[in-house]
Protein backbone atom coordinates (compact mmCIF):
# COMPACT_ATOMS: atom_id res chain seq x y z
CA UNK A 1 0.00 0.00 0.00
CA UNK A 2 1.36 3.23 -0.77
CA UNK A 3 1.71 6.79 0.64
CA UNK A 4 -1.67 8.11 -0.53
CA UNK A 5 -3.49 5.20 -0.30
CA UNK A 6 -2.40 4.37 3.72
CA UNK A 7 -3.71 7.85 4.18
CA UNK A 8 -6.62 8.00 2.34
CA UNK A 9 -7.99 4.67 4.70
CA UNK A 10 -6.85 5.73 7.68
CA UNK A 11 -8.64 9.18 7.08
CA UNK A 12 -11.49 7.21 6.12
CA UNK A 13 -11.49 5.30 9.20
CA UNK A 14 -11.52 8.80 11.32
CA UNK A 15 -14.52 9.83 9.98
CA UNK A 16 -17.39 9.12 12.81
CA UNK A 17 -20.26 7.69 11.16
CA UNK A 18 -22.14 5.73 13.93
CA UNK A 19 -25.47 4.76 13.37
CA UNK A 20 -27.90 6.09 15.96
CA UNK A 21 -30.13 3.35 17.90
CA UNK A 22 -32.83 5.86 16.56
CA UNK A 23 -32.22 5.45 13.07
CA UNK A 24 -31.80 1.77 13.44
CA UNK A 25 -34.83 1.57 15.01
CA UNK A 26 -36.39 3.67 11.90
CA UNK A 27 -34.73 1.90 9.10
CA UNK A 28 -35.96 -1.35 10.99
CA UNK A 29 -39.89 -0.26 10.89
CA UNK A 30 -39.58 1.06 7.07
CA UNK A 31 -38.24 -2.25 6.18
CA UNK A 32 -41.43 -3.79 8.39
CA UNK A 33 -43.70 -2.01 5.97
CA UNK A 34 -42.33 -2.76 2.56
CA UNK A 35 -42.58 -6.10 0.79
CA UNK A 36 -40.16 -7.83 -1.21
CA UNK A 37 -41.47 -7.00 -5.15
CA UNK A 38 -41.14 -10.68 -6.75
CA UNK A 39 -39.84 -11.04 -9.94
CA UNK A 40 -41.99 -9.69 -13.23
CA UNK A 41 -42.09 -13.45 -14.37
CA UNK A 42 -44.03 -14.41 -11.06
CA UNK A 43 -45.77 -11.80 -11.11
CA UNK A 44 -47.38 -12.59 -14.88
CA UNK A 45 -47.64 -16.22 -14.03
CA UNK A 46 -49.97 -14.86 -10.91
CA UNK A 47 -52.30 -13.76 -13.26
CA UNK A 48 -54.71 -16.84 -13.86
CA UNK A 49 -56.35 -18.03 -16.71
CA UNK A 50 -59.91 -16.59 -15.17
CA UNK A 51 -58.16 -13.45 -15.56
CA UNK A 52 -57.31 -13.51 -19.64
CA UNK A 53 -61.03 -15.21 -19.69
CA UNK A 54 -62.75 -12.52 -18.00
CA UNK A 55 -60.93 -10.26 -20.31
CA UNK A 56 -61.85 -11.89 -23.22
CA UNK A 57 -65.34 -12.08 -22.40
CA UNK A 58 -65.60 -8.37 -21.54
CA UNK A 59 -64.35 -7.76 -24.89
CA UNK A 60 -66.70 -9.78 -26.96
CA UNK A 61 -69.16 -8.37 -25.08
CA UNK A 62 -68.57 -4.52 -25.68
CA UNK A 63 -67.81 -5.39 -29.45
CA UNK A 64 -71.42 -7.09 -29.76
CA UNK A 65 -73.15 -4.49 -28.37
CA UNK A 66 -71.45 -1.74 -30.52
CA UNK A 67 -72.66 -3.88 -33.45
CA UNK A 68 -76.14 -4.02 -32.18
CA UNK A 69 -76.41 -0.59 -31.32
CA UNK A 70 -75.02 0.13 -35.06
CA UNK A 71 -77.73 -1.70 -36.57
CA UNK A 72 -80.74 -1.03 -34.52
CA UNK A 73 -80.15 2.62 -35.36
CA UNK A 74 -83.10 4.65 -36.78
CA UNK A 75 -81.54 7.35 -38.33
CA UNK A 76 -80.79 7.13 -41.81
CA UNK A 77 -77.57 7.10 -43.14
CA UNK A 78 -76.15 10.26 -44.81
CA UNK A 79 -76.20 10.44 -48.57
CA UNK A 80 -73.71 12.73 -50.46
CA UNK A 81 -75.08 16.05 -50.81
CA UNK A 82 -76.95 17.15 -54.23
CA UNK A 83 -74.98 18.59 -56.75
CA UNK A 84 -77.13 22.47 -56.46
CA UNK A 85 -77.85 22.85 -60.01
CA UNK A 86 -76.26 25.66 -62.20
CA UNK A 87 -73.01 25.19 -59.73
CA UNK A 88 -71.39 26.07 -62.98
CA UNK A 89 -71.34 29.44 -64.28
CA UNK A 90 -72.03 30.20 -67.66
CA UNK A 91 -69.46 29.75 -70.05
CA UNK A 92 -68.60 32.31 -72.27
CA UNK A 93 -68.89 32.25 -75.68
CA UNK A 94 -65.41 32.10 -77.57
CA UNK A 95 -64.79 34.41 -80.28
CA UNK A 96 -63.91 32.67 -83.68
CA UNK A 97 -61.52 34.31 -85.20
CA UNK A 98 -60.69 34.67 -88.83
CA UNK A 99 -57.77 32.80 -90.00
CA UNK A 100 -55.80 32.89 -93.39
CA UNK A 101 -53.79 31.07 -94.82
CA UNK A 102 -51.59 31.18 -97.65
CA UNK A 103 -49.27 28.57 -99.46
CA UNK A 104 -45.57 29.40 -99.56
CA UNK A 105 -44.10 30.13 -102.10
CA UNK A 106 -41.05 28.24 -102.97
CA UNK A 107 -37.63 29.51 -104.26
CA UNK A 108 -36.42 27.94 -107.25
CA UNK A 109 -33.64 25.90 -106.12
CA UNK A 110 -35.72 24.71 -103.22
CA UNK A 111 -38.90 23.25 -106.15
CA UNK A 112 -36.22 21.48 -108.38
CA UNK A 113 -34.79 19.61 -105.44
CA UNK A 114 -38.58 18.37 -104.87
CA UNK A 115 -39.41 17.43 -108.33
CA UNK A 116 -35.97 15.60 -108.20
CA UNK A 117 -36.58 13.76 -105.45
CA UNK A 118 -40.29 12.99 -106.29
CA UNK A 119 -39.05 11.52 -109.60
CA UNK A 120 -36.55 9.43 -107.93
CA UNK A 121 -39.26 8.01 -105.73
CA UNK A 122 -41.26 7.66 -108.76
CA UNK A 123 -38.48 5.77 -110.56
CA UNK A 124 -37.78 3.18 -107.09
CA UNK A 125 -41.61 2.68 -106.59
CA UNK A 126 -42.06 1.56 -110.30
CA UNK A 127 -38.57 -0.36 -110.02
CA UNK A 128 -40.18 -2.00 -106.82
CA UNK A 129 -43.32 -3.11 -108.68
CA UNK A 130 -41.50 -4.36 -110.94
CA UNK A 131 -39.12 -6.82 -109.05
CA UNK A 132 -42.15 -7.70 -107.00
CA UNK A 133 -43.56 -8.83 -110.75
CA UNK A 134 -46.94 -6.68 -110.11
CA UNK B 1 -25.00 -22.31 -0.67
CA UNK B 2 -22.69 -19.52 1.18
CA UNK B 3 -24.43 -18.27 4.72
CA UNK B 4 -24.49 -14.55 2.49
CA UNK B 5 -26.89 -16.15 0.10
CA UNK B 6 -28.85 -18.34 2.78
CA UNK B 7 -29.83 -14.86 4.01
CA UNK B 8 -30.75 -13.69 0.54
CA UNK B 9 -32.96 -15.78 0.14
CA UNK B 10 -34.80 -15.57 3.35
CA UNK B 11 -34.97 -11.85 2.61
CA UNK B 12 -36.49 -12.39 -0.80
CA UNK B 13 -39.04 -14.51 0.82
CA UNK B 14 -40.02 -11.56 3.03
CA UNK B 15 -37.78 -12.17 5.99
CA UNK B 16 -36.63 -8.73 7.79
CA UNK B 17 -34.45 -10.15 10.36
CA UNK B 18 -32.62 -11.94 7.34
CA UNK B 19 -32.05 -9.13 5.57
CA UNK B 20 -30.75 -6.66 8.73
CA UNK B 21 -28.70 -9.49 9.29
CA UNK B 22 -27.66 -9.58 5.67
CA UNK B 23 -26.93 -5.80 5.97
CA UNK B 24 -25.49 -5.23 9.38
CA UNK B 25 -21.96 -5.41 8.46
CA UNK B 26 -22.88 -2.86 5.50
CA UNK B 27 -24.69 -0.56 7.03
CA UNK B 28 -22.09 1.61 9.17
CA UNK B 29 -19.57 1.39 5.88
CA UNK B 30 -22.24 2.67 3.63
CA UNK B 31 -23.41 5.14 6.05
CA UNK B 32 -19.57 6.69 6.46
CA UNK B 33 -19.55 6.75 2.50
CA UNK B 34 -23.20 8.85 2.67
CA UNK B 35 -21.96 10.83 5.68
CA UNK B 36 -19.25 12.58 3.22
CA UNK B 37 -21.45 12.31 0.19
CA UNK B 38 -24.74 14.08 1.66
CA UNK B 39 -25.09 18.09 2.79
CA UNK B 40 -25.97 17.26 6.20
CA UNK B 41 -26.06 14.22 8.58
CA UNK B 42 -29.51 14.22 8.09
CA UNK B 43 -29.83 13.64 4.86
CA UNK B 44 -26.68 10.76 5.17
CA UNK B 45 -29.79 9.06 7.43
CA UNK B 46 -32.32 9.01 4.72
CA UNK B 47 -30.17 8.15 2.35
CA UNK B 48 -29.31 5.55 4.17
CA UNK B 49 -32.74 4.54 4.51
CA UNK B 50 -33.60 4.66 1.34
CA UNK B 51 -31.13 2.78 -0.07
CA UNK B 52 -31.66 -0.27 2.28
CA UNK B 53 -35.53 -0.14 2.08
CA UNK B 54 -34.82 -0.13 -2.51
CA UNK B 55 -32.48 -3.04 -1.55
CA UNK B 56 -35.03 -5.06 0.43
CA UNK B 57 -37.66 -4.33 -2.11
CA UNK B 58 -35.84 -4.59 -4.77
CA UNK B 59 -33.43 -7.99 -3.77
CA UNK B 60 -34.81 -10.17 -6.86
CA UNK B 61 -32.55 -8.11 -9.07
CA UNK B 62 -29.70 -9.04 -7.27
CA UNK B 63 -27.16 -10.61 -9.61
CA UNK B 64 -24.92 -13.37 -6.84
CA UNK B 65 -22.20 -12.93 -9.78
CA UNK B 66 -21.26 -9.49 -7.85
CA UNK B 67 -20.71 -8.57 -4.18
CA UNK B 68 -23.15 -7.78 -2.34
CA UNK B 69 -21.72 -4.83 -1.26
CA UNK B 70 -21.02 -3.68 -4.78
CA UNK B 71 -25.32 -4.15 -5.64
CA UNK B 72 -25.69 -1.97 -2.15
CA UNK B 73 -23.59 0.65 -3.29
CA UNK B 74 -25.21 1.26 -6.41
CA UNK B 75 -28.20 1.61 -5.69
CA UNK B 76 -27.14 4.05 -3.20
CA UNK B 77 -25.35 6.05 -5.36
CA UNK B 78 -28.00 5.91 -7.97
CA UNK B 79 -30.17 7.28 -4.94
CA UNK B 80 -27.81 10.20 -4.39
CA UNK B 81 -27.85 10.88 -7.78
CA UNK B 82 -31.51 11.38 -8.14
CA UNK B 83 -31.76 13.10 -5.31
CA UNK B 84 -29.18 15.70 -6.29
CA UNK B 85 -31.11 15.91 -9.71
CA UNK B 86 -33.80 16.58 -8.28
CA UNK B 87 -32.41 19.83 -5.98
CA UNK B 88 -30.00 20.94 -8.40
CA UNK B 89 -27.22 21.29 -7.15
CA UNK B 90 -24.00 21.92 -9.01
CA UNK B 91 -21.79 19.38 -6.88
CA UNK B 92 -19.22 19.27 -9.51
CA UNK B 93 -17.72 22.90 -8.73
CA UNK B 94 -15.79 22.57 -5.92
CA UNK B 95 -17.79 23.15 -2.90
CA UNK B 96 -17.12 26.18 0.00
CA UNK B 97 -14.63 25.21 2.43
CA UNK B 98 -15.88 27.27 5.24
CA UNK B 99 -19.21 24.93 4.60
CA UNK B 100 -17.54 21.24 4.47
CA UNK B 101 -20.16 18.74 5.53
CA UNK B 102 -17.18 16.74 6.18
CA UNK B 103 -16.34 19.22 9.04
CA UNK B 104 -19.22 17.85 11.11
CA UNK B 105 -17.73 14.38 11.83
CA UNK B 106 -13.96 15.31 11.49
CA UNK B 107 -12.60 16.65 15.12
CA UNK B 108 -11.47 19.80 14.23
CA UNK B 109 -8.59 19.27 16.34
CA UNK B 110 -7.31 16.43 13.92
CA UNK B 111 -4.97 17.35 10.93
CA UNK B 112 -7.27 18.30 8.18
CA UNK B 113 -8.87 14.85 6.34
CA UNK B 114 -7.81 14.37 3.22
CA UNK B 115 -11.48 13.15 2.16
CA UNK B 116 -12.37 16.19 2.84
CA UNK B 117 -9.88 17.58 0.48
CA UNK B 118 -10.82 15.13 -1.98
CA UNK B 119 -14.79 16.09 -1.43
CA UNK B 120 -13.78 19.85 -2.57
CA UNK B 121 -11.61 19.31 -4.92
CA UNK B 122 -13.17 15.85 -7.19
CA UNK B 123 -16.51 15.62 -8.84
CA UNK B 124 -18.90 12.79 -7.17
CA UNK B 125 -18.03 10.14 -9.28
CA UNK B 126 -14.02 10.41 -9.36
CA UNK B 127 -14.87 10.95 -5.20
CA UNK B 128 -17.01 8.03 -4.67
CA UNK B 129 -14.36 5.92 -6.93
CA UNK B 130 -11.58 7.03 -4.91
CA UNK B 131 -13.72 6.03 -1.80
CA UNK B 132 -14.89 2.40 -2.97
CA UNK B 133 -10.68 2.02 -3.85
CA UNK B 134 -9.23 3.30 -0.73
CA UNK B 135 -11.61 3.08 1.80
CA UNK B 136 -13.52 0.24 1.03
CA UNK B 137 -10.70 -1.41 -0.77
CA UNK B 138 -12.87 -2.68 -3.54
CA UNK B 139 -11.90 -3.89 -6.86
CA UNK B 140 -11.49 -1.54 -10.27
CA UNK B 141 -14.45 -4.19 -11.53
CA UNK B 142 -16.41 -3.75 -8.51
CA UNK B 143 -15.89 0.11 -8.82
CA UNK B 144 -16.83 -0.03 -12.53
CA UNK B 145 -20.23 -1.66 -12.13
CA UNK B 146 -20.99 0.39 -8.78
CA UNK B 147 -20.56 3.05 -11.10
CA UNK B 148 -22.34 2.03 -14.15
CA UNK B 149 -18.82 2.55 -15.78
CA UNK B 150 -16.34 1.04 -18.06
CA UNK B 151 -13.11 -0.78 -16.28
CA UNK B 152 -10.61 1.86 -18.29
CA UNK B 153 -12.90 5.04 -17.39
CA UNK B 154 -12.66 3.82 -13.96
CA UNK B 155 -8.60 3.50 -14.18
CA UNK B 156 -8.76 6.60 -15.71
CA UNK B 157 -10.56 8.26 -13.08
CA UNK B 158 -8.94 6.54 -10.12
CA UNK B 159 -5.48 8.25 -11.34
CA UNK B 160 -6.72 11.37 -12.06
CA UNK B 161 -8.15 11.45 -8.43
CA UNK B 162 -4.72 10.09 -6.97
CA UNK B 163 -2.84 13.30 -9.15
CA UNK B 164 -5.16 16.00 -7.71
CA UNK B 165 -5.02 14.35 -4.12
CA UNK B 166 -1.28 13.97 -4.72
CA UNK B 167 -0.62 17.67 -5.64
CA UNK B 168 -2.78 18.52 -2.51
CA UNK B 169 -1.07 16.60 -0.22
CA UNK B 170 2.51 18.22 -1.61
CA UNK B 171 1.20 21.89 -1.37
CA UNK B 172 -0.40 21.14 2.34
CA UNK B 173 3.16 19.80 3.14
CA UNK B 174 4.98 22.78 1.52
CA UNK B 175 2.60 25.48 3.08
CA UNK B 176 3.09 24.01 6.63
CA UNK B 177 6.39 24.04 6.16
CA UNK B 178 6.59 27.45 4.85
Amino acid sequence: MDKLAKRLREDADRIDASISPELDERINASLRAVTPQRPAEKQNSARSWTFWLASSLTGAAAAIVLIAVLNLRDTPVETAPAVAENALPDIVEVPVFDLHAEAAVLTSPLSQELEALQSDLKKAEEKLREDIGL
Amino acid sequence: MSNELQLIEKAKAGSVKAFTELVESYRPRLFRYLVTRCNNHADAEDALQDALINAYKYLHTYNPQWRFSTWLYRIAIRNLCRNSDENITELDEPGDADNDPLDHVIAASERQNLWSSARRLLNDEVYTAMWLRYAEDMSIRDIASALDRSVSWTKVNLMRGRNTLDTELAQSKSEAYG
